[in-house]
């Protein structure tokens, strides 16, 4: 299956063309397609112009400008501070505020689980078929490949 | 027929996306404000500002920790906003479901744990996601455009810079009274969709592939 026209110097050189560098003196074949793949090799890419390209994402990303994230952080607490002062509103109040939705939550869930154990076994089988088509739904779109790039 | 059928489902899906935002951040007690005396809407506006406070201590904190997985869940965001509220809406549903199922397990011993490690889960989701959402509200609105842009700017460049901006915004929004609690619930959706889509931002798929063995 071999080329006939290729002797077997030519194939030991393109086995180890650096160990067999000698035979191109005496192989006007190979001679001529070594400088053929050099002047392929020698061919320079078309210089990129950087700030044309679209800003990436994490171009600056590192910077930390502490002057901003201090003092937007400051201004969130004064306020929160000033308006706690003047309603007369402890901390301790604001999580029970924050606890109190989820107490919501948390009966509605109740609510939910006694109406379940309850109902007809017709609502059950359709509660069962919900939550398997609603957690295949998420499987499926789980496995959807993440779009975004440059991160 | 087919009239009806144009305007119910996009009511249909307006109305079950409020409801699950509804569900992925419960309205406090400010959901009645309007109806409520001044010194309660003070009260109200009070709690809020100091659960912003909380937020914004959190996003800085963990942007801090991972600013690359908050930076690329907020790219991804923005590359596919559409899947990844489809994405949250079918995720909160889940949990809402899970959760009642976990609860009907309760008086077989394993529903509890079960439970507790789904609250765990859905809490952790939401903080990054809502993070996540900070960063590409304060990209969309504050973010440089260009590199000259980027290069004159001292103080608004960097991923910590853009949560911060993103908290301002969002929290100036959730004092609205009604809109507010809308606005953030559906941030909340948005967010746990894209914190899943990305798996947190680590870019790793969440099931392995199976392949059959080349022989």
């Amino acid at each position: 299956m071999t080329d006939p026209t290729i002797g077997s110097a030519c194939e030991r050189y393109f086995e180890d063309p650096e160990a067999n560098a000698a035979h191109l003196q005496t192989c006007a074949e190979c001679r001529g397609l070594n400088a053929a793949l050099a002047v392929k090799t020698e061919v320079e890419p078309k210089p990129i112009d950087v700030n044309s390209l679209p800003l990436a994402a994490w171009e600056g990303s590192s910077h930390r400008p502490w002057g901003l994230i201090l003092g937007g952080a400051a201004i969130v607490v004064a306020i929160a501070l000033a308006l706690l002062d003047a309603t007369g509103t402890s901390p301790v109040h604001v999580a029970q505020s924050s606890l109190a939705s989820m107490e919501s939550f948390r009966a509605l869930l109740n609510s939910a689980t006694a109406w379940l154990r309850t109902t007809s076994i017709g609502w059950q089988i359709v509660f069962g078929a919900a939550f398997l088509v609603v957690n295949g739904l998420l499987i499926v779109l789980l496995r959807r490949a993440p779009r975004g790039i440059d991160a | 027929m087919h009239r009806m059928l144009r305007l119910f489902l996009p009511l249909t899906i307006v109305a079950a996306s409020l409801v699950t935002a509804m569900v992925a951040a419960p309205p406090d007690s400010g959901i009645h404000a309007p109806l409520a005396d001044a010194t309660e809407l003070l009260q109200n506006t009070a709690v809020k500002a100091a659960l912003l406070a909380v937020w914004m201590f959190t996003a800085v904190a963990l942007t801090l920790l991972s600013g690359r997985e908050i930076r690329y869940s907020s790219v991804e965001m923005r590359a596919s906003a559409l899947h990844c509220f489809a994405l949250g809406l079918v995720a909160v549903t889940s949990f809402a479901l899970t959760a009642v199922v976990f609860s009907y397990l309760i008086p077989f011993h394993i529903g509890i744990p079960l439970l507790f490690a789904l609250g765990v889960f859905a809490i952790l989701t939401k903080i990054y996601g809502i993070v996540a959402v900070f960063h590409a509200v304060g990209t969309l609105v504050a973010g440089s455009r260009t590199r000259e842009q980027l290069a004159h700017r001292t103080w608004l460049r960097g991923d910590l810079a853009m949560v911060v901006v993103g908290v301002l915004i969002l929290g100036a929004l959730r004092m609205i009274p009604i809109a507010g609690p809308i606005i953030w619930g559906l941030a909340s959706v948005f967010g746990i969709g894209t914190a899943l889509a990305t798996r947190f931002g680590r870019r790793e798929p969440w099931f392995l592939a199976w392949r059959p063995r080349l022989s």
